[in-house]
């Protein structure tokens, strides 16, 4: 039981590490291979973004509430954009047209031809 | 994967459609009036609620109107080029700058005064609640205190 306690098990492992030779050598480039290695395995690990979006698309969206929910939220952007441009826009044309009828009637501000 | 795509096309062309459909429908009074032969009559008769009876007796006080302001143009124009050639040669306020001056100064008048009868003209032909309204924005538009000055 002595064995399984941490103290115990490290000298040991201490010991045969510090028996241990070889005469192999490491291939070129070893270090950054393992690195690599690692990098690779750390982003098959996490999904991208677009695999995020792409299995929310062909699984969450199709679900008919959702569906129908996110085609009514469209729905309703475009007619409030829609309808705060067409506005924003009238008041503008408005606003001109309003200068352009005193322009017409000042002669001090009226074109000249 | 396809019905997903399917649905995300449609709500982007259903916004984009309510959006053109929208954007038209409230454009449509606006369109007709830039498209009209006369915007600025046809923005004053849509802008203070007027009646055909109305629009034509104030079209017809508007067609009056131009060819005076049109000769008051030319008077201020002929006056202008006179001052400059006078400020040109001068180094002093000579006599006759003097009398430039003075002259510029009574055809503003004059012209102000003519604006300001051919306003009270057309308020006094509109619905009395709108003719006070036009005459209060007429009035705030060309006698505002930075009045005549160029606009950024």
């Amino acid at each position: 039981m002595k064995t399984n306690e941490p103290g115990n098990h490290d000298e040991a492992l201490r010991k045969l590490l510090q028996e241990w030779r070889t005469d192999a050598t490491l291939p070129p480039s070893f270090q950054e291979g393992v690195w690599r290695r690692i990098e690779r395995a750390q982003a098959s690990a996490s999904p991208s973004v677009w695999t995020i979006i792409s299995h929310w698309i062909a699984t969450v969206l199709p679900r008919p509430a959702l569906a129908a929910s996110y085609v009514a939220v469209l729905l309703a952007v475009g007619v409030s954009a829609g309808w705060a441009q067409a506005r924003q826009e009238t008041a503008r044309v408005k606003g001109e047209l309003g200068e352009r009828y005193v322009r017409m009637l000042d002669p001090y501000q009226a074109p000249r031809q | 994967m396809k019905k997903g795509i399917l649905i995300l096309v449609l709500g982007l062309v259903a916004a984009a459609a309510a959006y053109g459909c929208v954007y038209y429908a409230c454009m449509s009074s606006t369109r007709s009036l830039q498209q009209s032969d006369k915007p600025e009559l046809a923005w004053l008769k849509e802008e203070f609620n007027l009646s055909d009876a109305d629009f034509k007796r104030v079209s017809e006080l508007h067609a009056a109107y131009l060819p005076q302001c049109r000769e008051m143009c030319q008077r201020i124009d002929t006056q202008n080029v006179q001052l400059q050639k006078l400020l040109a040669e001068a180094t002093n306020v000579t006599p006759e700058i003097d009398g430039a001056l003075a002259e510029s100064g009574r055809l503003r008048t004059e012209c102000q005064r003519m604006m300001l009868r051919h306003f009270f003209q057309v308020s006094q032909t509109m619905p009395p609640v709108q003719g006070r309204r036009y005459l209060s924005w007429v009035k705030e538009k060309a006698f505002l205190p930075n009045y005549d000055m160029p606009k950024d």
